[in-house]
């Protein structure tokens, strides 16, 4: 009996610490432009420049627009897929990506929108793609 | 005024409610039915009052009074009468009253079927999850302290401060924002109420577990709880199908699920309250169990509420840059969700001592130990998205700012859970009838393991599987299949009205299948050159202009106007044209987008579609939204949006050009190009994408020309748009007049709907009968029309539906089992 209540505590406990683990390794941190330059696949959080050029080229199938980080620094971002839906709308976008020399070039961006979408999730995080 | 007796409707409800509860509890404590009685009326006055409510709040969204905020920001004059009545519980407010109503309905389920000693206490706790979900909409203002949000507040008290109504404090929009297009869909009217169904039924185990903790009686709860936990059980997957299916098809969303915040807040109390019924099932079978049955009841109601605590607090959102619509419900969900858990796990731990439990262990080759077991798994599994959705609260252990986790966080934990209860379903379906030990069941599962390694086998051969983990997969989940569909033959010759478990375990074998393929295996759809220049990409040989390496594939796919293209190997592609539809969405391009099968089949259309978001869109800044097309098949979907056009993108720079026009006083370059045409009469001349014919022209009578005219000539062209197949008749001036003895030429412009180009007739030469016809704003170059689409094949969704539909009716072919047997002993 003992050795079995033994047995189960461990067992839980080494579960419990490879999720943990694992999900430590799975969340990152929101950061800046300056900063994603020494990561791999960094999030960085900020804010539409509107005032700048944006649009999708067809030539290289790119969407490209400047996004200014939350400490006010803003980058041209370079995004492999169309335009989202309602970009215009987000007022808030975090890239998920790497900066290479002054361009942050994003594999996957999310929007978050001042969510008359679905006003019971007012946080609601929609991902680009899937939008 | 209405408003105002809305208001006191919630007040009387909610203070019913605290009636009832007090009653109820009296009731319970001293087995008083007369108390109970009059708690029951009360009970029932309660959702009067709150159906009252609800059609005064109807009533005012159906009358468009946009005074009130709710009314201001779910709807608007055009909205349908259907989305009207859906914009009820389109936002928080209204979705709390949906919830409590149907809570209120099945109270009465609960007075009329319950037994003593259980039904006093269940209907207090039932009571008590009221009167906090009522305490959100009450909207007092007690000075200290702001108690719930009105759905009939006004616009003056959501916004004291707005300029507008500081001058006028009886401002009266004229029109409101409206419900987001998303919304204004059939899916919003079906999709949330089953959810809240859902919802207020898995609250019934909740009150069930507890009134068996007060009252001591620990065993014959299971009975009447379990045909309400499977029916909560059925209303919750039905509306993750629905939410999934909607997100599907409708929403863009690229797949039937994301692990989104929002889609978890269902799976996870689907999951534990799972968990439940197998510890129920057990329970009374066998007397066991009894601690986890309670357990995993109160639980599962819990996650309820602390997914609607995540989801409705604002707690997902990141507070340091946002400022959402916050409607100040935080401390009362979470007092909301620490009383419920706090009286849930206290009482459990309080009389824990004396909860049975089991004299001898179970043998692992047992019915009880495996059921125990697959409902652990079902346990870990609601916990590991707890912990993901959780990421904002708990991954502060980690850093300052922490993001959500990645999605491959939920694949590889989920996979390998899903794996062992792939094996556990057909173990423990096989002990669940007989008494197996290790040999005698080794050898009752050599068939279905050979059947199980052939589909295997088969599958590899004909998917092309070769990873070696979903190979493993896959036979797990081919395992459940086979071998709980033996159990379920053996069972319709002997006991057909006992195979809901072992339907119920085919389903999530099937669904397993299902959605591995369908995920791992989702191809995109694209042209040889594409699929050519995203070899070079894998292969790190495309460089950017900045001389980086290009790391991401291109997953689009570019249509020029007639010109078929070789997708996938698989089909000829081409696009046929667009429609420009009004009638349910204005401005809506419906495009045609022909397939061809290489290999013979029958050749089909896709229409995809694209319009502006009426509810966002401004003159001066039109949001597309896109609208999908699905093919279904029953090997695989063919899912299909336009991301761009080319009538987008000159509807884009018209707007741009008249932002232009309207913010600088001199237009620099941007000057509209201007042409003109010399037409014989008859003659056709295609340019800029129009085919333009000079019919005829007709003398204008002088009189209903300005003064001064000598001559009006009137032309008739005819347009046709080649790319939307549109046709238009236009009919241009051209007048003389005479003015101080000068002759002067009158052309008005005359403009194409939906084009932003403008005609005028300009020169008439009598000798030849040509006329001049100057165009302003098209092209001179020919524009090319085309459409730029994702396209994806996405192999066997239809498993996945499927498998959705068997464990709905393995599930509901088990309610009515149970339902049948309570009915029996009510009867007793």
């Amino acid at each position: 009996m003992n050795l079995k209540l033994i047995f189960g505590v461990a067992a839980i406990i080494g579960f419990t610490s490879l999720l943990m683990y694992n999900f430590g390794e799975s969340i990152s941190t929101y950061t800046n432009f300056e900063d994603a330059a020494e990561m791999n696949s960094a999030h960085v959080a900020g804010v539409w420049d509107d005032t700048q050029d944006y649009g999708f080229s067809m030539e290289n199938k790119l969407f490209t627009f400047y996004m200014k980080d939350e400490e006010g620094e803003t980058r041209r971002v370079v995004y492999p897929k169309p335009k989202p839906n309602n970009f215009e709308q987000a007022d808030r976008l975090v890239v998920i990506g790497e900066m290479r020399g002054e361009t942050f070039y994003a594999s996957d961006m999310l929007m978050k929108c001042p969510s008359k979408y679905n006003d019971a999730d007012p946080s609601k995080f929609v991902n680009a793609s899937e939008s | 005024m209405l408003g105002l007796i809305g208001k006191v409707l919630i007040t009387l409800s909610f203070l019913s409610a605290t009636a009832s509860l007090f009653l109820y509890y009296q009731g319970a404590k001293n087995d008083d039915d007369s108390k109970l009685k009059i708690g029951n009326w009360l009970f029932g006055l309660k959702g009067l009052f709150l159906t009252a409510a609800s059609a005064v709040l109807v009533y005012l969204l159906f009358t468009h009074q946009f005074q009130y905020y709710y009314v201001f920001n779910y709807t608007s004059l055009d909205l349908q009468a259907k989305y009207l009545w859906s914009a009820f519980y389109g936002g928080q407010e209204g979705s709390f009253m949906l919830w409590i109503l149907f809570s209120w309905l099945f109270g009465f389920g609960l007075m009329r079927w319950t037994r003593a000693p259980y039904k006093a206490p269940v209907l207090f706790f039932l009571a008590l999850t009221q009167v906090f979900l009522l305490s959100m909409i009450l909207g007092w203002d007690l000075g200290f302290l702001k108690l719930g949000a009105s759905p009939f507040r006004t616009i003056a008290e959501e916004m004291p401060n707005a300029p507008f109504i500081q001058a006028n404090p009886d401002f009266i929009p004229n029109d409101g924002t409206g419900l987001n297009d998303l919304l204004k869909s059939p899916w919003m009217m079906i999709h949330p109420p089953i959810l809240f169904v859902g919802f207020s039924m898995m609250t019934i185990p909740y009150c069930f577990a507890m009134a068996a903790l007060w009252k001591r009686k620990y065993n014959e709860w299971v009975g009447p709880a379990l045909p309400w936990t499977l029916s909560a059980n059925v209303s919750l997957l039905t509306a993750i199908f629905l939410g999934g299916y909607w997100a599907y098809v409708t929403l863009s969303f690229g797949g039937f699920w994301a692990w989104d915040p929002v889609e978890n807040a269902s799976l996870v109390p689907w999951l534990i309250g799972t968990a439940g019924i197998h510890t129920m099932i057990i329970q009374r079978k066998s007397s066991v169990a009894q601690k986890s049955s309670i357990l995993f009841a109160i639980l599962a109601y819990v996650a309820i509420v602390y997914e609607t605590f995540l989801t409705r607090s604002g707690i997902l959102a990141d507070a340091s840059v946002h400022s959402f619509v916050d409607l100040g419900l935080y401390n009362q969900l979470l007092a909301f969700m620490l009383v419920i858990t706090g009286v849930g796990l206290g009482m459990f731990f309080w009389r824990y001592k004396e909860l049975p439990s089991q004299e001898k262990e179970s043998q692992i080759l047992s019915r009880e130990f495996m059921t125990f077991t697959g409902a652990i798994m079902l346990l870990i599994l609601g916990l590991v998205i707890i912990l993901g959705t959780s990421s904002p609260i708990i991954g502060l252990l980690f850093n300052d700012n922490p993001t959500p986790p990645e999605i491959s966080f939920y694949n590889q934990w989920s996979m390998p859970i899903a794996m062992i209860m792939a094996v556990l379903t057909v173990i423990g379906q096989y002990l669940f009838w007989k008494k197996y030990n290790w040999e005698s069941l080794s050898s009752a599962l050599v068939y279905p393991l050979l059947v199980t390694s052939a589909c295997t086998i088969l599958t590899m051969i004909v998917g092309e599987v070769r990873d070696p983990y979903y190979v493993l997969y896959i036979f797990t989940a081919f395992f459940a299949v086979v071998g709980n569909a033996w159990v379920m033959i053996r069972l319709i010759i002997q006991k057909p009205k006992l195979i809901g478990g072992s339907v119920t375990h085919v389903g999530f074998g099937v669904l397993l299948i299902g959605i591995l393929i369908s995920s791992a295996y989702n191809k995109p759809m694209i042209d040889q050159t594409t699929a050519a220049y995203n070899e070079r990409v894998k292969n790190g040989e495309v460089k950017d202009e900045m001389g980086f390496t290009i790391t991401e594939p291109v997953t689009m796919l570019n249509l020029e106007l007639k010109e078929p293209k070789i997708v996938n190997g698989k089909y000829v592609v081409t696009y046929v044209g667009y429609d420009l539809v009004n009638q349910n969405r204005p401005g809506q391009q419906t495009y045609k987008v022909l397939f061809e099968p290489i290999d013979g089949g029958k050749p089909f259309y896709m229409y995809p579609e694209l319009y502006p978001m009426l509810a966002t869109s401004t003159q001066d800044n039109v949001q597309w939204s896109v609208d999908p097309d699905v093919r279904t098949g029953l090997i695989s979907d063919i899912y299909l949006y336009v991301a761009g056009s080319s009538y987008v993108k000159q509807r884009n720079d018209i707007i741009a050009r008249r932002a232009n026009i309207n913010t600088t006083a001199t237009p620099e370059g941007e000057v509209p190009e201007t042409q003109t045409i010399r037409f014989s009469k008859g003659e056709t001349v295609v340019v800029g994408g129009f085919e333009m014919q000079f019919i005829d022209y007709a003398m204008e009578d002088t009189t209903a020309l300005p003064p001064n005219t000598n001559i009006g000539v009137r032309a008739q062209v005819k347009l046709a748009h080649l790319a939307s197949d549109q046709q238009y008749m236009l009919e241009p001036l051209f007048a003389l007049y005479n003015e101080d003895g000068d002759t002067y030429v009158f052309a008005p412009e005359v403009e194409l709907p939906n084009h932003d180009i403008t005609f005028s007739f300009t020169k008439v030469y009598p000798e030849s009968g040509e006329i001049d016809l100057t165009i302003t704003g098209l092209d001179e170059e020919y524009q090319d029309e085309w459409i730029l689409i994702v396209a994806e094949e996405k192999p066997l969704i239809s498993v996945v539906w499927l498998g959705t539909f068997l464990l709905m009716i393995g599930f509901s072919v088990s309610i009515l089992r149970h339902w049948d047997r309570e009915r029996k002993k009510n009867k007793d």
